[in-house]
């Protein structure tokens, strides 16, 4: 099987790109990415049927996968564990590219201010 | 419940993530601390599956168009298709929504009022076990203790009294505060612990011991700033034998007392310094509160009370009866604090039930005329083959939107209602904070609204017959002939709004006549041009009657001395209001049968010039004098009814009367005074004697009234009056400072209350009336155009065509009017109890609605049927 284009991945939905953030630090459950996601500044509320859908997008496309329950971690109840995959990896590279490229143009264009030199 | 909404979701979604998703807003809802953060959880979780479920159906109906849809999916389309009939007919739907919002707008705020103070639960661990112990009797310190050990059924109990002290120091005013004064096991009684610190020990009711004090959690926050280093301070809290108590907890926010006052706190009831019942004095234990053991039942609990009452009956039967040896009971703790106003809530209730049934009714005529008029729709999709279930309930799921959207609309109303009710609501209602719009509350405003709408939301596709659809689809919509059309629903209707509307008129009108004969109730005083006021002079400063009567005394010099003063003084409890202090006395001349007890005697402590300075009337002998001190004989004054009742047709001056003891030094009565109303204006003075303070030795604070010569705005007095009393004391906290007639108004508070309430909904109700006929006669008007146009046409008059257009409608308001008033003649005897001065069935008031509902229906009537006189004949033949 081809391996997919990373540009037809892109760009990814916010929160799509905030799961796989969360990801990056290990297997999770929903709940743990929920509070992850809303102890950020601006990480909003993240309901179930909102996050679940976009888990089922994101297992879909092949960027994470079911995971077993880490080590160390009590199995309570039906948890759906999730990791983020090789694939899942290289397009939210991708992403933040993208994002970090359309920032850079903004400040070009004046529209944020530069960042001073350390 | 959430696991019911998932249902919303396609089922390989559910099946996979259905189970993480419950656990995920299972921990949203764990996360919300109060209930409204709980239904806003609520709303957004439904919110957010509904969305989404939405979405996820759509996009595979998108992927997957030959898949056959589940119930949920056409469940979903009906829903849309739904919303967009309602809005392709936005007069309707708007018509139909703000009518819908009224009636579940009002009833959704009283049924919040029923639901704070009768269903939800009391705060306290296991509430159903909490009963009221005797409620009907007074207590003194011994019986609280007879009965805590005579009755094994229940496993504790605490005895209550509501006293009044004087906080001072801590750099705050003086003030003066309601305090409970509760045995030690009072909090585990009610199964609470302190949010800071702790309750009572046990040992702390012993006498000496009880120099401690639990605060509330607003008085800590008003006085001392929400300050943590008060917990196990001693603060100036004098009141009770102690000048100084140490704070030792304080109760969460929000925690409601047993008692519903606003209370700066709770201190002990140190046990009695007598040994026996009848030498106890301490007759201010006036609630008991009490916990039933396991498996203890209250017959149980009741019949081991009256066993005690029995033995305390037989050690001193003159301080109780046999009558209320047979009385004594115990009964659940919610039906006592809520009293009579259970009833008079309950009675609320029913009457705005009235008023959402008419505005069913309105919305039900909407609908009838709206699916008539959609009658050759229907009849076209059944001809294409719809089942009729299916076309059914696609009606069944508009009127539940429909239902749904007023539901809401009624909640967000009831908000800005219940905050008019907080406004307004008499003293005995919980603070404004307990009455809320909690899950239960929201439950009963939905399920309310459904069932009205469902009710009438099938009823056009029902009645509409086979044939009848089968000309809806042969014939031109004007013709004469026209659909099938059943008027009879409708008619009923109105006649129903109409007859709803009469009970809810007549009832008001009682109310406001009630309110109307309370108003020329004479309350046996002249309260015009008197202000009242309590200074309470701190008790450490203040160790006994002397001082007291000295302090009072100067006082009232320097208030005399103010200008415009024209008189005043003092007394221990004010007329016309719901207190009163009641003893067993002793008449000269009245024996005690065997087995009676004393009569109790209402009993009132007053300076010299009291009756001057209220007016009231003294009929016989002298009025009480400087000259009535301490060391002179001891003397009194009765009221009227004590006169007639003890010494009927004799003259009793110079006879004596004793309190408690049939051998207690008597007092000498010099003097027969007018009667005061002492509780209320509606009901009748009982017998009451007066005594001199300085006579009585009183150690307790006294109402001071102030009649000033110029009667207009006495309250501008008020600054002078403060100002006087601290040049006496500067550390005299002085409150209550209003008119005396404010405090008489007061004690109708409760029945302006009601009475506003009912006029408020007897107005809608006449609104939502005069809207039903007004509407259905101008869709009649509408509809047999076609009938009129024909007749002008052959010649009829225009005052004949009006006058078939005003018959036809007057005669289910003429039933109306007359089921109404058969059923007011009934139904009014409910208001039996609130009434005053007026019988349930008064003519007068029966008359007047039944002249004014005439009135109303009538116009609302003519106004459309006007327009069948109005008709072009041509127009109508040449468009047929």
């Amino acid at each position: 099987m081809n391996a997919p284009d990373i540009e037809t991945l892109l760009p990814l939905h916010p929160l799509e790109f905030r799961i796989l953030l969360v990801l990056l630090d290990g297997a999770s459950h929903g709940y743990r990415i929920v509070q992850e996601i809303e102890s950020q500044e601006d990480g909003g509320r993240i309901w179930p049927a909102n996050l679940y859908r976009r888990i089922r997008d994101l297992l879909g496309k092949g960027l994470i996968e079911e995971a077993a329950v880490p080590r160390g971690e009590e199995a309570g109840g039906r948890r759906t564990y999730v990791r983020m995959s090789a694939l899942g990896r290289r397009v939210a590279k991708a992403e933040a590219r993208r994002l970090e490229s359309l920032v850079a143009d903004a400040r070009a264009r004046r529209l944020l201010q530069g960042r001073k030199a350390q | 419940m959430y696991r019911v909404l998932l249902r919303l979701l396609p089922r390989e979604f559910r099946d996979r993530f259905g189970a993480d998703m419950q656990q995920v807003f299972a921990a949203r809802l764990r996360e919300a601390d109060s209930a409204g953060g709980r239904v806003r959880v609520w709303v957004h979780g439904a919110g957010d599956v509904l969305l989404h479920g939405l979405a996820e159906r759509r996009a595979r109906r998108h992927e997957r168009p030959t898949e056959r849809s589940t119930y949920v999916d056409s469940l979903l389309q009906d829903l849309r298709l739904g919303v967009r009939s309602l809005l392709r007919s936005p007069g309707f739907a708007l018509a139909a929504l703000i009518t819908l919002a009224l009636g579940l707008g009002a009833t959704t705020a009283v049924f919040s009022v029923v639901n704070a103070l009768l269903l939800r639960p009391l705060p306290y661990a296991a509430p159903e076990r909490l009963v009221a112990v005797w409620p009907e009797a007074n207590f003194n310190k011994t019986m609280v203790a007879r009965v805590a050990s005579g009755v094994p059924a229940l496993e504790s109990l605490s005895g209550i009294s509501i006293w009044t002290m004087t906080v001072t120091g801590d750099g705050g005013e003086p003030a003066e505060v309601e305090v409970a004064l509760v045995s030690a096991s009072h909090f585990d009684v009610l199964g609470v612990a302190a949010a800071r610190g702790r309750t009572f020990a046990p040992e702390e009711g012993a006498r000496g011991r009880a120099g401690v004090v639990v605060l509330t959690h607003d008085f800590w926050m008003t006085r001392y700033g929400g300050d943590a280093s008060v917990l196990g301070r001693s603060i100036r809290l004098a009141g009770a034998d102690y000048d100084e108590r140490t704070v030792i907890g304080i109760m969460a926010e929000g925690f409601r007392p047993v008692v519903n006052r606003d209370l700066a706190g709770w201190v002990v009831l140190e046990e009695p310094e007598a040994t026996t019942f009848a030498g106890d004095n301490t007759w201010y234990v006036n609630w008991r509160v009490g916990r039933l053991a396991a498996g203890a039942t209250l017959e149980q609990a009741t019949a081991q009370l009256r066993v005690v009452a029995g033995s305390l009956y037989a050690d001193d039967p003159g301080m109780i009866t046999e009558e209320d040896v047979r009385l004594a009971s115990i009964d659940p703790l919610r039906d006592n604090l809520v009293g009579p106003l259970g009833d008079t809530l309950w009675l609320l209730l029913g009457a705005v039930a009235l008023v959402l049934l008419i505005a069913c009714a309105n919305v039900a005529n909407l609908l009838l005329a709206r699916g008539e008029h959609r009658l050759r729709e229907l009849a076209l999709r059944r001809a294409l083959g719809a089942r009729r279930g299916r076309v059914a309930r696609q009606l069944l799921t508009e009127a539940a939107v429909l239902g749904l959207a007023g539901g809401g609309a009624g909640v967000m109303l009831a908000y800005g209602l219940l905050r008019i009710i907080a406004l307004g609501a008499p003293p005995e209602l919980p603070h404004a904070s307990a009455i809320t719009i909690d899950a239960r509350v929201l439950l009963f405003a939905f399920a309310a609204a459904l069932l009205a709408a469902l009710a009438f939301g099938a009823a056009p596709v029902l009645r509409a017959r086979g044939a009848a659809a089968a000309d809806a689809l042969r014939q031109g919509t004007r013709s004469a002939a026209g659909v099938r059309i059943r008027p009879g629903i409708s008619s009923g209707l109105v006649a129903l709004e109409i007859a709803l509307a009469v009970l809810l008129v007549i009832g008001s009108g009682l109310m406001l006549r009630t309110l109307q004969q309370l108003h020329h109730v004479h309350p046996g005083l002249d309260a015009r041009g008197v202000l009242v006021l309590r200074p309470a002079p701190p008790d450490w400063r203040y160790p006994d009657a002397a001082a007291m009567t000295r302090f009072y005394a100067d006082v009232l010099t320097r208030i005399r001395a103010l200008p415009g003063v024209e008189s005043a003084a003092g007394i221990q409890l004010l007329p016309v209001t719901p207190g009163n202090w009641s003893f067993p006395a002793f008449p000269e001349g009245h024996h005690v049968p065997d087995g009676g007890a004393a009569p109790s005697i209402n009993f009132r402590v007053v300076t010299p010039g009291w009756f001057e300075t209220l007016r009231i009337p003294l009929l016989r002998g002298r009025s009480l004098e400087p000259a009535d001190r301490a060391d002179a004989p001891r003397v009194a004054v009765i009221n009227r009814t004590m006169a007639e009742q003890f010494w009927p047709g004799q003259n009793p001056i110079g006879r004596t009367v004793r309190s408690f003891s049939p051998t207690a030094s008597p007092y000498t009565i010099v003097g027969v005074v007018g009667d005061v109303h002492q509780r209320a204006l509606d009901q009748p003075p009982r017998p009451e004697w007066y005594v001199p303070q300085e006579q009585l030795a009183w150690e307790a604070s006294l109402f001071l009234a102030v009649r000033f010569r110029d009667p207009d705005n006495v309250i501008r007095h008020a600054a002078a009056i403060r100002d006087a009393v601290w040049s006496v004391d500067r550390d005299a906290p002085v409150s209550g400072i209003e008119s005396l007639d404010n405090v008489i108004g007061r004690s109708a508070a409760t029945t302006r209350f009601l009475t506003f309430l009912l006029v408020f909904f007897a107005a809608l109700a006449l609104t939502l009336g005069a809207v039903g006929v007004f509407g259905v006669t101008a869709w009649t008007v509408a509809r047999r155009a076609p009938e009129f146009g024909v007749r002008l046409a052959l010649g009829a008059s225009r005052r004949h065509v009006l006058a078939t257009a005003v018959l036809r409608g007057i005669t289910p308001i003429a039933i109306g009017l007359g089921a109404g008033l058969s059923a007011a003649i009934l139904a009014t005897r409910l208001l039996e109890s609130l009434l005053f001065g007026v019988r349930p069935a008064d003519p007068l008031t029966f008359i007047a609605v039944a002249l004014l509902l005439a009135l109303v229906a009538t116009a609302a009537l003519v106004a459309p049927a006007w327009r069948a006189t109005r008709i072009d004949p041509l127009a109508v033949l040449r468009s047929d």
